[in-house]
């Protein structure tokens, strides 16, 4: 897959009337209502759309539409609610810590030894299964020190030439909210009970950095400034 | 410009097929009426055999909350699962429902799975899988059609497979057919 060679039918698509049609995302990336149009969505379908019968991984909830919308298409959709997991991962690490006993080896770990303990369970699938990632917001809500250990699993799940779209808030969320798709490019966003709170607002040289392995970014940045990347492994 | 979008939870009719025996040798209580999901309706108590003119419904086995199997379960009676098993499920012609209670580390094989509880292994569905708002499922489905209500909870894979043509007529297969299971093109039916 790639972006420059890809033919793009919006891109040369003549002006008519006034209106010039113009390439590149729709301008109108705002939400409207609970539902937002998605560029990053429509930029990933089309990245994907030259693998017939692909595998995607959305690492939301699992929902009737989302995995509608991919079989439907001819993917194969595999999901895991990494954040409700990590939480759950969390949850019992605590309650491991609470029952043992004083002066155990129950000393508190770092975020880092805890993701790796996470990772011994969490995505667990062979190299270069899929070829598209659904990671939405949720890397905003592992600590620092955890996205690049889950991002490293995540390019190792990938198949080379795949797609990884994710999105980044500019500043804390205010709601914690879950996405589901809709159509090719619009998501809808649902107001979730909170399971994590925000943890961090990333930089762009950060998520650049965060994206190291991938050979190619995009980025869209949305009138409510959140800002939706694909990048492209 | 992009691809067009496109987008059931599968009604139960019984089949006119003849009573049998529970599957397993554990004691396993028939479910009450009031207890059965969807249109299922049980017989009390099993018939020793069905009358042409009486309406028959496919018999439905329940392992109750509070009992626990291990091994393989097989045979040809619906089952409705709110208690514990272990092993393997392989009931291919028949619907197999997990109870909000129930507990199941196996792999299950029916025409029909239904999940409201948990399930850890792999489900495999001649006609559709639906998975209610509390049911937590880990493991790979392979189904013709799938439903998922909100807050349900699947860490797996989704693959959908070609629906099985050698049974039943295509109106029996239009009367299973309901609102939110969405029939799988044959395009999109590929498996591995």
């Amino acid at each position: 897959m790639n972006w420059s060679a890809k033919h793009r039918p919006e891109a040369t698509r003549p002006a008519t009337g006034a209106a010039a049609v113009r390439p590149g995302p729709t301008p109108s990336a705002v939400p409207s209502g609970n539902l937002r149009i998605s560029n990053g969505l429509k930029e990933f379908l089309w990245l994907i759309s030259d693998v017939p019968h692909g595998r995607v991984l959305d690492l939301g909830p699992v929902w009737q539409s989302t995995v509608s919308f991919f079989v439907d298409k001819g993917y194969r959709v595999s999901t895991e609610d990494l954040l409700r997991t990590w939480k759950d991962f969390l949850a019992a690490e605590e309650e491991g810590f609470r029952s043992a006993p004083v002066g155990a080896d129950a000393l508190r770990i770092s975020p880092s030894v805890l993701a790796d303990k996470f990772l011994e369970n969490a995505l667990q699938y062979p190299e270069r299964s899929f070829h598209g990632v659904l990671a939405w917001d949720l890397l905003d809500y592992f600590d620092p020190e955890v996205a690049p250990r889950l991002m490293a699993r995540l390019s190792h799940v990938l198949h080379p030439g795949g797609a990884m779209l994710a999105m980044f808030h500019s500043r804390p969320a205010e709601r914690f909210h879950r996405y589901r798709v809709v159509d090719s490019q619009t998501v809808e966003l649902l107001a979730a009970s909170t399971i994590a709170v925000h943890s961090h607002v990333f930089q762009n040289r950060e998520i650049l950095g965060l994206f190291g392995e991938f050979r190619s970014s995009k980025t869209f940045v949305g009138r409510d400034q959140v800002r939706e990347g694909l990048f492209l492994k | 410009m992009w691809r067009k979008p496109s987008e059931g939870k599968p009604s139960s009719e019984p089949d006119n097929l003849p009573v049998s025996a529970p599957i397993a040798s554990q004691p396993i209580d028939p479910i009450p009426a009031s207890r059965v999901p969807s249109q299922v309706q049980a017989a009390p108590s099993a018939p020793a055999a069905v009358t042409a003119a009486a309406p028959v419904a496919r018999a439905t086995s329940k392992i109750s909350s509070g009992l626990k199997i291990n091994g393989e379960l097989s045979g040809d009676s619906d089952l409705y699962i709110d208690g514990e098993v272990h092993g393997k499920i392989r009931l291919g012609n028949t619907r197999v429902t997990v109870g909000p209670n129930g507990r199941v580390q196996a792999d299950i094989e029916a025409r029909e799975i239904m999940i409201d509880g948990n399930v850890e292994g792999n489900l495999k569905a001649s006609e559709s899988a639906h998975f209610g708002a509390s049911s937590r499922v880990s493991g790979s489905v392979l189904t013709p059609r799938i439903g998922i209500d909100d807050g349900a909870r699947l860490r797996g894979k989704v693959e959908t497979t070609p629906k099985a043509t050698a049974r039943g007529s295509s109106a029996t297969a239009k009367g299973r057919e309901s609102a939110d299971l969405q029939p799988v093109p044959a395009s999109a039916a590929e498996g591995e």
